[in-house]
């Protein structure tokens, strides 16, 4: 170990280069690993939620619908009438901000609440209670949003210009119905309906959220619905599932995908690096052959040398990277937005595969030094 | 008892169309204790034989035993085997690791032959007693003048006992001083440890102080004569 870090000091400058190209790599890894984490810990968040309904939009709309495709009220009073259904429930959706920024978008999410509360019975209220019927002028907050706006149970909150009284605060999920506001559906269709005044309709939704009655099968309920009401967009909790799931591993791929780039790169400039070494060190090599250091033991010292580039670069660039994601996370703070997750993953993950990276990119250097022959070796200048 | 022993020992090389006979079908037979000295012009095959003894190189043909070892047939593994156990070697230009202090250099051999730290610390220091460097144990060998880097070298080459040292020009980057010196120790290394030396050398200073010397032409024994 010693000898290794020796060598390493010989060629100060190089080293400290690869290992910065390493470093970088590293560190853009652990930063996009945090985000992933956290990325993946919403997905499976909203995976939860989803899991007990069926969601029933206009034809050619996805998930989040904002194409201005609706669906009427009346529509789900229909739904309600075949059976297995425990309720239909208009949803209508307004953005809290126009800009969101970067971090979770803030919702308006406004429920016929007599016949369903969406997320809301799911997630559990950490503080008071879900929204009723009759509840008009009144608001559940996601717990994110309630940190944010300082609301209490039986506080006032203005939410797009109207004052609304906090009934309950959600428990957190880390998912995004953590930044959502919960309001009846006639609440939220007024502040739509002021929004987009060239809409002169009424009883719209954008989705129904479909409540199965306990003990019936949501994906069989979901396949009669389907057949049923063919001209809607039916999604099975499965459906959904998977095209969160679709969703996140797109994203990851790309994030994941751009700290790769950075690693190959710096796993190229380790190959170079070895190379150089082992072209300087010829001679050496030839004489610890003569001395009657096998093949292997060459070897083991060279890929040894490059596993250490690698581990250093790996610890460093991790250790930036928490620095970064921790500051991040604190400047974020203050409206409440956390953009990354640390988990062990995200720490052990990026050393452990710099170690690797380094051990990888060094086998053929390595490989070649142990391979002379010592007679040439040796005639080396 | 013979140390090193060939038959017919043959090494040819291929250069383009040209083939060279560095050595050719030499037979040559060393005692434990020997101190000998191989000369010869340049071409002679002086460098190619000591390469072959010290199995570094494979024979085109013939046989190279040593310590009772035939060796022509051996994988490369067994060949290391050999050189780590049996052979030490001292080359022109020194070749000490320069990371590495004269005592760790000296180290090294043992290393690859699994010996304990505090064993090879301590065999360490005695090789470099014996080479009359002890004092210079910690330098490292940019600290050293040529005529030390090659007592450290020719402590390399001693501290595992090896039934053969080879040196290639030892004395090639050496002044007349240093060469004088360097010889008296080899002189008194063979006597005190019966240690055998086969010395390649130009320099006929050296020769003169060997038992024996062995003079190559176009890869045969020219001479080989007792010095008296």
């Amino acid at each position: 170990m010693r000898f290794i870090t020796r060598n390493m000091w010989r060629r100060k400058g190089r080293t400290f280069l690869t290992i910065f190209g390493i470093v970088v790599g590293i560190f853009a890894l652990t930063v996009l690993g945090g985000m992933t984490a956290r990325l993946n810990q919403q997905v499976n968040a909203m995976k939860g939620l989803m899991a007990g309904q069926i969601s029933v939009a206009p034809a050619g709309t996805d998930m989040s619908n904002m194409q201005g495709k609706f669906v009427g009220t009346s529509t789900a009073r229909e739904i309600e009438k075949v059976p297995g259904v425990k309720g239909a429930s208009g949803l209508i959706g307004v953005q809290l901000k126009e800009s969101q920024g970067f971090g979770q978008p803030q919702m308006l999410a406004g429920y016929e609440v007599a016949h369903g509360e969406g997320f809301m019975t799911e997630i559990g209220t950490s503080e008071g209670r879900v929204l009723a019927a009759g509840d008009s002028g009144k608001v559940v907050l996601g717990s994110d949003l309630a940190t944010q706006l300082k609301a209490s149970v039986g506080g006032t909150v203005t939410l797009k210009g109207r004052p609304f009284t906090v009934v309950g605060i959600l428990k957190s999920t880390l998912g995004p119905t953590d930044s959502w506001a919960f309001v009846p559906y006639e609440d939220a269709l007024g502040i739509f309906l002021a929004e987009n005044p060239f809409i002169k309709a009424t009883g719209i939704a954008q989705q129904i959220v479909v409540t199965p009655k306990q003990g019936v099968n949501a994906e069989a309920l979901a396949a009669t619905l389907k057949k049923d009401f063919r001209e809607f967009k039916v999604t099975s909790p499965k459906e959904a599932e998977k095209q969160i799931s679709q969703i996140s591993t797109i994203f990851s791929a790309i994030i994941l995908g751009i700290a790769f780039i950075a690693l190959f790169v710096g796993g190229l400039s380790v190959i170079n690096t070895m190379i150089m070494s082992v072209s300087e060190r010829t001679r050496e090599i030839g004489l610890k052959k003569a001395i009657g250091a096998k093949t292997w033991t060459i070897l083991g010292e060279y890929l040894a040398e490059a596993s250490v580039i690698g581990l250093v670069a790996g610890v460093v660039g991790m250790l930036f990277g928490l620095l970064a994601i921790t500051g991040f996370n604190r400047a974020g703070h203050s409206s409440n937005i956390t953009i990354f997750t640390i988990s062990a993953t995200v720490v052990v993950g990026p050393v452990i595969f710099a170690t690797i990276l380094g051990a990888i990119a060094g086998f053929f250097p390595a490989l070649r030094a142990a391979r002379l022959n010592p007679v040439d070796s040796l005639k080396e200048e | 008892m013979s140390i090193v022993f060939t038959s017919g020992l043959t090494k040819v090389y291929q250069v383009g169309e040209t083939t060279i006979n560095a050595v050719a079908g030499l037979d040559l037979d060393i005692e434990k204790g020997e101190f000998l000295a191989i000369v010869g012009p340049s071409g002679s095959g002086k460098t190619t034989l000591l390469n072959l003894l010290g199995c570094l190189d494979v024979p085109t043909a013939g046989t190279v035993t040593i310590d009772g070892m035939e060796t022509s047939k051996l994988s490369s593994a067994s060949l290391a085997d050999i050189r780590r156990e049996k052979i030490g070697f001292v080359f022109q230009e020194f070749n000490l690791l320069p990371i590495l202090s004269a005592t760790e250099n000296v180290e090294l051999p043992l290393r690859y032959l699994k010996v304990k730290p505090v064993e090879r610390r301590r065999r360490a220091m005695e090789a470099l007693e014996k080479v009359g460097l002890a004092e210079r144990a910690r330098n490292r060998p940019t600290q050293l003048s040529g005529g030390e880097k090659q007592r450290v070298a020719i402590a390399r080459a001693l501290v595992t006992e090896p039934a053969l040292v080879l040196a290639d020009e030892p004395t090639g980057e050496l002044d007349t001083a240093n060469t004088v010196k360097l010889m008296e120790l080899v002189c008194d290394l063979n006597r005190d440890l019966n240690q055998t030396f086969a010395i390649v050398t130009h320099d006929p200073m050296v020769a003169e102080r060997t038992k024996r010397t062995i003079t190559l032409r176009d890869g045969r024994i020219e001479s080989d004569e007792a010095v008296a």
